[in-house]
């Protein structure tokens, strides 16, 4: 057992010891009056720039429920937009979100040990509470995604209703999967595919960069694609938004049916009057209902089934899965160059026994919320089938609340709404 | 004439968008690809020149390339970051003009898709919705059923493996085409094709299980022919000496305890039959034994010469690198190599000096692909292999510590985690009371462990607080019940060698501890280079003195009742007084020692890194009795028997004996 | 009975489900921070990641995982247990010959390391952190061979603080997590 002297001769002259340093080379006694230099780390001050998120966020939201749902104009959202993007997008970098948050605050439901952050829980309560109250005045501009999306929107190109009545879907299946990911802590899947995130950044995953220029291309052509078809956070919050207390109104006055605003409605929330008069018979339209409502429990334990089946699958995007996998096959068949992850893991001792805990513990917990998670699928699917027998009639143009994004771009099409006026009778 | 300007503008903006990000992506790939700082001809030029250094030609052509490749990664960084703000301006500029432009055709009313029915479309979504669910549905359901077979095939494939590794475990000799082994085998079998005959997953794991039982009731039978090979041993001594090893561990390992005392009576029964005669002064560890560095062996030479032949038995050329000392059992000698491609334990014979037999470590689970970093005088077969007349246990710089019988037969081999150590892995191993200590003090991990040397499992396992060490467990007798006592940095430790548990510890050292400790009459004695040395009262853990004179780095030292030798790297060579520490005679050789003193017959032999012997009386005097240059550079120390000195060189072994 | 109410007044009935919905959705606003208010009334107020230097392994992916172009990783050097050796694991490459500045010598692939003569054989090392990416080579350098002062950390003020750190997702060693603010930064020596 020789060492290299090499190292030590340089040290060899000056082995007088300091008796309190027990490292590799001794600490060098200077003569010189050498002073170790001072290192001060930069420490912005986070705490401050919380609080002013905080605020900024209520700030926002009550301005724009005044401006929605006191005054009804729609100018303030577009300033509010311009706000959001440059704090809490490019500033702010975009990160705590409120669509983000929803993860830490499931993951601090299934996981004791996890301490969520007051400043991550408002970010998710907040736009909840104000849902609750004025409808998703979040969504309108506050939220950077929608805002930017909604300042680039230039014409509304219409989808075929039946379509993105399907597509409405997938938030609700997106949620679900990135509370399954977010519980068995594998991953924040809801971050990690943020297509607008490394648009704020400017940088990073060029994939996605990719994907959030093609979303915002989609954009200018058809209102905000990602909070009808992708966002999470929307679909949650569309549930509160429908039984809000105070809710946005096209006009304060009474509709005359002119149908004019029928077409500025960039998400498709404005429903035009309808008279139940479907060649189809009473009894029927019950049956379909009933035949659904008693279709509901074997879909949710179809697809809970069917997940909890897969829940083996999914589990292998868990890091210890992934580890254990790769050790395994490692084991079996041992290769010359192994990865950093195996290096790590035979450096650090290469506990195979306590992976295999650890990797069974989390199979074991995939199994359980898959379970749930598939269940959660049938019933968003049961629940929309559902909605889509009820038959409803109307006698005025109506706000379906859920969808709307509290935009404020339906005032200015009403005639009803006369600080209009003067623009449409001016041409 | 406004809005034919947006519209140029949007116009030319958009082409304006277009071409930079597709310039902006190229150079992203580019840069991505190429991965400036990374390239291989740099690397690979840099390590020409480690291997010839000073050519100029070439230093300059490194220099050059390497600032290329800098100004190309922060200039493409550049370009990159005011890229991207570019974009952004000029797409904020397309936004608005083309927003402007489209302010006028704001009322141009959409045309409608969908019918007016909303009934009808809600039809429609109703359709859709149903569709995509079931073929979702049906997917997964495809999927699950094809996923299952596919499971169902590759479930026995690994169970196969695994009871292939098991019996690669069992079996030393795979090619030994023993009955034994193909009976297992035939389980192996079975046990592959019975999951193909079971359609269901429960069934087959039923089956599994039974199977399983099946190899169990098989190598009890394997333990019969055991027995039987045992019966056949009287006759045909040297078939079941062959036999008996392959077989018996299989035995010993499936069923229990009572076979494996049986085994062990099998190469007991044969060893007799040996005409040549037993040695009784055993060197089983590092230092001899309890790792002491005092030898009970007598007669021994005190004067060879390597060159002519004086006193010289025989000499081996060894092929391989290495720096563990020699251990004695019996009439065989043991010594390990290791270098990237293989680590190997070599059985010599004590008396001819043949190589008996070569153990290659191979095949061990968690063994790395890649061996660690070491340095060219340390590498990776510095620790010392330990022995008990049963097993051998030898450990390398992998981590991987493996355990053969006396007739190189793999017991059992695995890895201990792959050690995070800088110059390599060296601490020796010890047995000691059928238990095997491994002193672990690494820079990932410091652990020090007991193992049950016949099968490799942890009796205890104890975290220590210590820094990496390169210093070998030795054992201590303190007031009749054993110590095992570790070096460390900062602490020396006590412990139980039974339990584990700490009975002391003194934190006095510091620095890179390579000497081990040594003892005497219930007292430990600890040195260290750049530290001091220590007496430390091992009943209660206190210490008695400390002397900073003269410290070894590498060699540890040795103690008598009065006296306490060590030798230091620079070439000095003193004895203290073991109850004061006081400094009491100094030799300066002009010499480095790397190899540890040991005493035998009132006499410290201690060899030089050049091969340079000394032999000092180990009284108060500390007279040089004998220096004589042996001709050849050893680091390892000398292994000490009956009339005989095994010493390994750098690049042979030779045994001593006194004509 | 039942069917005659429905068939009379949808409009109550309507509003009657709206009412249960708007119960309901607050309801679930308050428990759901009432269960919450309970948990992070005793624990921290926030957290920031932070590598734990005594586990890093130096694996490189710091250099090339991080959301940023240029990594929020940085080297950090501990000057107080540093060793301020001339051949420095950290400084030169493995197997150095001449201990000049040549760019065959060094190790640091961005020349972020400078380092300045403070008395023999002592040299002061330090880190221009607007070149360094992280890519640890110094610090595996140091930590093999030297009294392990260099070392990764993440600037608190270049980092993003992402919900979820992306190396930490990908760190095999597991070494980022996250500390309490008050912590601030999880420093050597």
């Amino acid at each position: 057992m020789k060492r290299i002297n090499t190292l030590l001769a340089t040290l060899f002259l000056a082995a007088t010891s300091g008796a309190q340093n027990l490292n590799r080379f001794p600490k060098p006694d200077f003569e010189s009056g050498y002073q170790y230099p001072d290192t001060h780390y930069a420490l912005p001050n986070e705490q401050l720039w919380l609080y002013i998120d905080i605020f900024l966020l209520v700030a926002l939201m009550s301005y724009v429920a005044w401006a929605i749902l006191k005054k009804q104009r729609r100018k303030p959202i577009i300033w509010v937009s311009f706000l959001s993007i440059a704090y809490f997008g490019f500033f702010r970098s975009g990160c705590v979100c409120s669509i983000g948050s929803i993860q830490n605050v499931a993951l601090a439901f299934a996981d004791s040990a996890y301490i969520i952050p007051v400043s991550v829980f408002l970010f998710f309560m907040l736009p909840i509470a104000f849902a609750f109250l004025f409808g998703r005045v979040f969504c309108a501009g506050v939220c950077p995604f929608g805002a930017l999306q909604e300042l680039v929107n230039i014409r509304n190109y219409r989808l075929s209703r039946a379509v993105t009545a399907v597509l409405g879907v997938i938030p609700w299946l997106y949620l679900i999967f990135a509370l399954l990911y977010a519980v068995t802590r594998t991953s924040f899947i809801i971050c990690l595919y943020d297509p607008f995130i490394g648009i704020f950044r400017l940088g990073g995953d060029f994939g996605l960069i990719v994907f959030g220029s093609l979303l915002l291309l989609a954009a200018i052509f058809t209102g905000r694609p990602f909070c009808r078809f992708l966002c999470p956070y929307g679909a949650l919050l569309s549930l509160f938004s429908k039984v809000s207390i105070w809710k946005i109104q096209i006009t304060k006055k009474d509709c005359i049916n002119c149908d004019l605003c029928h077409n500025a409605c960039p998400v498709d929330a404005i429903k035009s009057p309808y008279e139940n008069k479907v060649k189809e018979e009473r009894m029927q339209g019950v049956k379909r209902l009933l035949m659904y409502f008693l279709f509901l429990p074997l879909i949710v334990i179809t697809s809970a089934f069917v997940l909890r089946q897969f829940s083996p699958q999914l589990s292998k995007a868990h890091k210890d899965v992934k580890l254990y996998d790769m050790v395994m096959e490692q084991e079996r068949n041992p290769q010359d160059l192994i990865s950093v992850e195996l290096e790590a893991f035979y450096i650090d001792g290469g506990n195979i026994e306590a992976l295999q805990e650890k990797v069974r513990v989390v199979k074991q917990e995939f199994e359980f919320f898959g379970t749930i998670a598939g269940a959660l699928i049938g019933l968003v699917l049961g629940l929309s089938l559902i909605n889509l027998s009820l038959k409803r009639s109307r006698k005025t143009y109506e706000i379906e609340h859920g969808d709307c994004v509290a935009c404020g771009r339906c005032f200015s099409y009403c005639p009803q709404n006369d600080f209009l006026n003067l623009k449409y009778t001016g041409k | 004439m406004k809005q034919k300007i947006y519209r140029n503008i949007a116009i030319v903006s958009a082409i304006f968008i277009t071409t930079l990000a597709i310039m902006l992506i190229t150079n992203y790939f580019q840069v991505k690809e190429v991965s400036p700082l990374q390239t291989q001809v740099v690397e690979t030029l840099k390590q020409l020149n480690d291997q010839n250094a000073g050519n100029t030609e070439l230093q300059e052509q490194i220099r050059q390339l390497d600032l290329m490749a800098r100004k190309a990664y922060f200039i493409s960084m550049d370009h990159l970051m005011n890229g991207v703000y570019l974009l952004l301006g000029m797409l904020v500029v397309f936004v608005v003009c083309t927003r402007l432009y489209y302010a006028h055709f704001k009322d141009v009313p959409d045309k409608e898709l969908d019918p007016i029915d909303e009934w009808a479309v809600k039809s429609k979504a109703r359709k859709y919705v149903n569709y995509g669910a079931v073929s979702i549905v049906v997917v997964a359901a495809v999927f699950i059923i094809f996923s299952i077979p596919f499971m169902e095939n590759a479930s026995p494939d690994t169970k196969e493996k695994s009871v292939a590794q098991l019996i690669e475990t069992e079996t030393p000799e795979p090619q030994e085409t023993t009955q034994a082994a193909k009976e297992v085998g035939a389980a192996a079998d079975e046990l592959s094709t019975a999951p193909e005959n079971s359609g269901d997953e429960a069934d087959e794991e039923s089956e599994v299980v039974t199977a399983k039982v099946e190899v169990g009731n098989e190598t009890k039978d394997v333990g019969i022919i055991a027995d039987e090979t045992k019966a056949v041993a009287d006759v045909p001594g040297s078939v079941a000496a062959e036999k008996s090893p392959a077989s018996a561990p299989k035995a010993s390992e499936t069923s229990g305890e009572t076979k494996e005392t049986k085994a062990t009576e099998i190469t007991e029964s044969t060893e007799p039959k040996k005409s040549m005669p037993l040695n009784k002064i055993n060197s089983p560890a590092f230092r001899g034994n309890k790792s002491n560095g005092i030898s009970p062996a007598q007669n021994l030479p005190i004067k060879w010469d390597l060159a002519k032949g004086t006193n010289i038995a025989w000499q081996t050329k060894i092929n391989g690198k290495g720096q563990s000392s020699p251990v004695i059992h019996s009439n065989k000698i043991f010594i390990t190599c290791g270098d990237e491609k293989a680590r190997e334990l070599f059985c010599y014979d004590l008396i001819t000096g043949q190589k008996l037999w070569t153990y290659t470590a191979t095949g061990i689970p968690g063994s790395p692909a890649r061996v660690p970093e070491t340095t060219d005088d340390t590498g990776l077969a510095s620790a010392s292999v330990a022995t008990n007349g049963k097993q051998v246990c030898a450990v390398f710089g992998t981590g991987d510590l493996v355990c053969t019988d006396m007739d190189g037969n793999k017991l059992w081999a695995k890895n201990l985690g792959v050690p995070d150590n800088h110059y390599g892995y060296a601490s020796s191993l010890l047995i000691f009371d059928n238990k095997l200590f491994i002193q672990y003090d690494n820079n990932n991990v410091q652990k020090v462990m007991a193992l049950n040397p016949a099968t490799g499992e942890v009796i205890w396992s104890k975290n220590r607080k210590e820094r990496i060490t390169w210093s070998s467990p030795m054992i201590a007798d303190v007031n009749g019940s054993p110590q095992l006592v570790l070096m460390g940095n900062p602490g020396i430790t006590g412990y139980n060698p039974a339990t584990g548990d700490e009975l002391w510890r003194v934190e006095c050292l510091m620095g890179e501890v390579g000497a081990s400790a040594c003892s005497m009459d219930g007292i430990v004695f600890g040195a260290s280079e750049y530290a001091k040395m220590v007496a430390i009262n091992a009943s209660d853990g206190s210490v008695l003195w400390e002397s900073m004179d003269y410290l070894p780095e590498v060699a540890s030292p040795v103690a008598t009742q009065t006296d306490i030798y060590i030798a230091t790297s620079y070439g000095v060579v003193a004895s203290f007084d073991t109850k004061t520490g006081e400094l009491k005679k100094e030799h300066e050789t002009n010499e480095e020692f790397y190899s540890s003193p040991i005493l035998a017959e009132g006499k410290i032999y201690l060899i030089s890194n050049n091969g340079t012997m000394h032999i000092f009386k180990a009284d108060d005097d500390f007279a040089l009795l004998e220096t004589f240059a042996t001709g050849e550079n050893t680091y390892a120390t000398p292994a000490f028997t009956d009339g005989r000195i095994v010493v390994r060189t750098n690049n042979s072994i030779y045994c001593v004996k006194a004509n | 009975m039942k069917k005659e109410t429905l068939h009379k007044s949808p409009i109550e009935r309507r509003k009657f489900v709206k009412m249960l919905g708007s119960a309901i959705a607050g309801g679930t606003i308050l428990a759901t921070t009432g269960v919450l208010f309970s948990k992070f009334r005793t624990g921290e107020e926030t957290h920031y990641w932070q590598i734990d230097p005594q586990k890093c392994t130096q694996c490189g992916k710091c250099e090339t995982d991080c959301v940023l172009t240029v990594s929020a990783v940085k080297c950090f050097h501990a000057n107080k247990i540093c060793g301020y050796c001339d051949l420095c694991g950290g400084y030169y490459r493995s197997n150095v010959k001449e201990l000049n500045t040549a760019a065959e010598n060094l190790m640091c692939p961005t020349g972020a390391i400078q380092r300045k003569f403070v008395e023999d054989p002592y040299f002061e090392y330090k880190i221009d952190e607007d070149l360094c990416n992280a890519c640890a080579k110094c610090v595996k350098g140091c930590t093999s061979f030297g009294n392990g002062s260099l070392y990764l950390q993440i600037k608190r003020d270049l980092c993003v603080d992402c919900n979820e750190c992306q190396i930490a997702k990908v760190c095999p060693s597991n070494a980022i997590t996250r500390v309490p603010l008050a912590q601030a930064y999880k420093l050597k020596g």
